[in-house]
């Protein structure tokens, strides 16, 4: 018996072909799965922070945005994501992993076209997306969180070969945000060295299911 | 008499010597030019004028408009009858830094333009709201000097385009001996427009107890904001040259005794009490720029010719930074033939004479070399004169003392008085006549290439081996025969080391095989600018080494190259000098922001060797073979060879889109980290190449400001090192062990949370101090600096850029 496995995932192979062919039937035998080919995301529940489905997916590229409460203000949010086998992160149009949603302003000198905008992301070991987004300094204000600030992209990894029907587990690991009050110049140096810390958070992460 | 003033600065710092000669040599007075050249000079004025209407005419094939003209810099004949011509380009009538334009007017009239370094399409508005004032004044707080400004600044308002602004400079800490972050040189600014007015500031400290410096430094004329900063680049117009004074003191002829040059005969002035000095005012008439400072004292004394002076010493043997000219001597014989005993006070004895006597005899026999072989008259072919002074010993970390130097503020050289034998590893005096030789020969390319002689650009090796090539003439030229009318160049004569003599038997330099020294490069290599010119050179003297003397197909020859195996036949020291020279002096243009190679300087050679001798003729082939040799460009015929480079190393990165010039080529990484560095391998099929860390600048493992530091991994891959600094890493092509190049990696601490993580969060933190001066933690900067700004946010994203890498 141990023999005839190979033998019938083969037949049901020959058998999948033929039935795309439209040729004819014959007794059913055990299916292999099929390799995925799409993603679908079932945003989570709640109203704090969370990754959403942005209208820009693709059947085959899972867009996701970073959303927060609404009436939080903030100035900038980082987050490590973790990633099964299966999923990769993928790219944005220059080749950033994490793309700007267009609320923080990012730029301090608009006049500037070389200027550095803190926008940053990367794949660590163990598939871990480490992206963070920033306002710099105190000149701009704090913007309200309820809305899509960033956003990141997920492709199945034909590397692995991920079958349809697996459900991927995406994980936060660590997440932080730039708080509305950071202090100011003029404060004492004991005030302010208090108020320069950054505040973890919670990410909320749906279910990526490979269709 | 005595005249005391502070010593000359010292940019062209070398660190060479050589030359032996122990013949008599007796210092001839320049001969004419040859009737080609002096009837050509006659129409020099004529043939600027045509080159200055032909770039006009050419304007709008420059991008350029109206407001924009041409100066002229400076012009020369050469010994075929060319007039070479630069000029700077302007807007509105200022200067625009870094634009340049260079045309040859040929003996029939025909123009030729070598021009790169026009700047397009300059358009600037408004006035300045700073005045030159204002500048200086910016200039002088940001350098900080701790002890006296002996020159006043220089200031010229120029028109600055803004992609030459910005620049992160890294200087030694003198506790530690590492390298770090020089923050008083780190620029990164960047202006709102293309092009904006500026002013040009050039400073110039030389004293005991800050570095020797010439820093120049670019002001913003409406922010005020610097910037750029640059050292050692030479980059003003030449001094107006100040009016040559009709010296009372007559020519004479004094006999001298040098350790290095053995019984000479020397050009000296009597005085007019009667006595003598070491001046020959025989050569040199146009007034040096530096000596013209100093009033008529009676004497007879005029700021002309070719001066020796001293620097006198305090009880403890330390220079007192004043500085006398060598005279007094009523006998007119000079020197003992000894080493001076350095005992202070002596400096003008008969025994500290001797140095005078070895330096003088040099630059008399080096300025005859320019004139007599190429028609040049004088360093910066205006005739202007120049001045030595030895015995120059201290200053800042002991500079001075085994060191040679030359200003091209004062057209004067600085020589050191040698630490041997009281230190083993030191030098003799620096008064050898390759040495002399090699200084002045900085002088010529002031003039003319005006290299930028800095750390990190390839630039600075070609200035430093143009000098030792210039140098290797003149020693040639000092033994040629009686009789000889020292026209060419003899055909033996060169030693082909530099700083031998005074090294006590040790060459400073080999430049047949310069990596006998254990530090310099033989050929060329993606990196080789990171090593200090005195190294970087020697690619470029083993080039003209070989088109000299040739190179053998017997591997293991020392004249044996392994780029280049078939060997080729030299054509000669004359012919090599004379295609070199040419090259230097009339076909390479430096926009001053360090931007040639030594493919640039291969062009320049093959053009100079085609004009001299014509397309097709072996010596042109010959100079094609000698590059080949050394790893840059293919001779005819040859095929390609794999090339390693980290050409894609940058790109993209904020550093490379900011013109961090003095990053260039050198990335960011996290430490502690594995990462997987990058090269691209070119012309072979096997596109592996093996990584080791450390790389050639780091003197093969020894000394070094660069680590060699974390690990190199079974997969190729480098796990950093866990401290933050500079490291080296080398790739080399598995196809071709002769092609490799190297790397420069600065590793950055990116925990700026202190969670003993690296990860994007941390750049948050960052946010915090961006641009706070209050408060800080010194974790929040990537170069634990107490300050965040966009140098520390733009080498954080490069470096998870770097780094971490999308599958």
């Amino acid at each position: 018996m141990m023999n005839r496995t190979p033998t019938l995932a083969l037949a049901g192979l020959l058998l999948s072909f033929g039935l795309a062919c439209g040729g004819g039937s014959s007794a059913p035998a055990p299916q292999a799965a099929a390799p995925a080919a799409s993603l679908s995301y079932t945003d989570p529940a709640g109203s704090s922070w969370r990754l959403l489905k942005d209208a820009s997916s693709t059947p085959t590229r899972l867009v996701l945005n970073l959303v927060g409460p609404a009436g939080t203000l903030t100035r900038g949010v980082g987050f490590n994501l973790k990633a099964p086998e299966g999923l990769k992160f993928d790219a944005f149009p220059g080749g950033m992993l994490i793309q700007d949603a267009g609320v923080y302003q990012l730029l301090s000198n608009a006049l500037d076209p070389n200027e550095p905008v803190a926008l940053v992301g990367g794949v660590k070991t163990g598939n871990l997306l480490s992206a963070g987004i920033y306002q710099k300094g105190r000149d701009q204000g704090a913007k309200d969180s309820g809305a899509a600030l960033c956003r990141i992209a997920l492709a199945l990894d034909s590397a692995h070969r991920p079958l349809a029907g697996t459900t991927f587990t995406l994980s936060v690991i660590k997440a932080r945000i730039i708080p509305e009050d950071i202090g100011s110049p003029t404060d004492e140096p004991f005030t302010l060295d208090r108020k320069l810390r950054m505040t973890d958070i919670s990410v909320a992460v749906g279910t990526v299911t490979a269709r | 008499m005595r005249r005391s003033r502070a010593a000359q600065a010292a940019l062209l710092t070398f660190l060479l010597a050589g030359g032996s000669a122990a013949a008599p040599l007796v210092a001839q007075a320049a001969k004419a030019a040859n009737p080609l050249q002096a009837s050509a000079r006659a129409l020099e004025p004529h043939r600027v004028a045509l080159a200055k209407d032909h770039a006009m005419v050419l304007r709008s094939q420059f991008g350029l408009g109206e407001p924009d003209a041409f100066v002229t810099r400076l012009s020369f004949t050469n010994t075929q009858g060319q007039a070479i011509v630069r000029l700077d380009q302007t807007h509105q009538g200022f200067r625009v830094f870094g634009g340049q334009a260079l045309i040859h007017v040929l003996p029939d009239g025909t123009l030729r333009t070598l021009t790169q370094g026009v700047q397009p399409g300059v358009k600037v508005e408004g006035e300045p709201r700073l005045s030159k004032q204002g500048a200086v004044a910016i200039a002088l707080r940001h350098l900080a000097p701790q002890g006296p400004m002996t020159d006043a600044p220089k200031v010229e308002r120029v028109v600055f385009p803004a992609k030459f602004a910005g620049g992160l400079a890294f200087t030694q800490d003198p506790v530690t001996g590492k390298q770090v972050l020089d923050r008083k040189r780190l620029v990164h600014i960047q202006p709102e427009q293309p092009f904006v007015w500026a002013y040009e500031v050039r400073t110039r400290v030389h004293n005991r107890v800050d570095a020797p410096s010439e820093l120049t430094y670019l002001i913003d004329g409406r922010s005020g904001e610097i910037l750029r900063v640059d050292n050692a680049l030479h980059t003003a117009r030449a001094s107006a040259p100040a009016q040559a004074k009709a010296p009372f003191a007559a020519p004479a002829t004094g006999n001298g005794l040098g350790f290095y040059r053995g019984a000479v005969t020397l050009a000296t002035t009597e005085m007019n009490d009667g006595t003598f000095s070491l001046w020959d005012n025989t050569r040199g008439t146009v007034g040096n720029p530096q000596l013209s400072g100093f009033g008529d004292d009676g004497s007879g004394w005029a700021p002309t010719g070719l001066q020796v002076w001293y620097a006198s010493h305090d009880a403890s043997g330390q220079m007192d930074w004043n500085m006398w000219l060598f005279q007094g001597n009523a006998a007119n014989s000079w020197g003992d033939g000894q080493v001076w005993n350095r005992v202070p006070g002596t400096e003008n004895s008969a025994n500290g004479q001797t140095a005078a006597v070895d330096a003088l005899a040099a630059m008399t026999t080096t300025w005859d070399f320019y004139a007599n072989v190429f028609g040049r008259n004088g360093m910066d072919g205006n005739d202007t004169a120049v001045f030595a002074q030895v015995h120059m010993n201290g200053g800042y970390m002991e500079w001075y003392t085994d060191n040679a130097s030359w200003s091209s503020w004062a057209q004067g050289m600085s020589l050191g008085q040698g630490s041997y034998p009281g230190n083993p590893k030191g030098l003799l005096e620096l008064t050898d006549l390759d040495i002399i030789a090699h200084e002045m020969a900085h002088g010529v390319t002031d003039a003319t290439a005006r290299f930028v002689n800095a750390a990190g650009l390839e630039e600075a090796g070609m200035a430093e081996g143009t000098s030792d090539i210039l140098a290797q003439g003149v020693r040639a030229y000092a033994t040629r025969g009686a009789g000889d009318p020292g026209n060419a160049i003899p055909a033996t004569g060169a030693d082909w080391k530099i700083g031998e003599n005074a090294g006590h038997g040790t060459p400073i330099r080999w430049m047949d095989k310069p990596s006998r020294d254990g530090r310099s490069a033989d050929a060329w290599y993606d990196g080789l600018r990171y090593l200090d010119g005195h190294f970087s050179c020697g690619p470029l003297n083993r080039m003209f080494y070989l088109l000299s003397e040739g190179a053998s197909a017997t591997q293991g020859a020392t004249n044996h190259s392994p780029y280049y195996p078939a060997g080729f036949t030299g054509i000669g020291l004359d012919a090599a000098s004379r295609i070199w020279f040419k090259a230097v002096t009339e076909n390479i243009v430096s926009d001053g922001t360090g931007s040639l190679t030594f493919e640039t300087a291969r062009e320049a050679a093959l053009l100079a060797a085609t004009d001299l001798y014509g397309a097709g003729h072996a010596n042109v082939l010959a100079v094609e073979k000698a590059f080949s040799a050394i790893n840059v460009g293919l001779a005819n015929g040859q095929a390609p060879r794999a090339q390693v480079a980290f050409k894609d190393w940058r790109e993209g990165d904020y550093v490379e889109i900011s013109h961090f010039s003095g990053w260039s080529n050198k990335e960011f990484f996290p430490q502690g980290e594995t990462v997987r560095p990058r090269v691209k391998v070119e012309n072979t099929a096997n596109t592996q190449v093996a990584w080791t860390i450390g790389g050639p600048s780091m003197y093969n493992g020894a000394e070094s400001m660069v680590g060699k530091g974390g690990r190199i991994n079974a997969d190729g891959s480098w796990t950093t090192p866990m401290e933050k600094g500079w490291w080296a890493i080398t790739a080399t092509s598995q196809a071709d062990a002769t092609q490799f190049a190297e790397g420069r990696a600065f590793t950055i601490n990116l925990d700026a949370d202190q969670d003993l993580e690296q990860d994007a969060v941390d750049m948050g933190t960052l946010a915090f101090s961006w641009y706070l001066s209050n408060g800080l933690s010194l974790a929040h900067s990537v170069f634990n600096a107490p300050w965040v700004d966009d140098g520390d946010v733009g080498a954080f994203v490069d470096a998870v850029k770097n780094s971490w890498l999308p599958k």
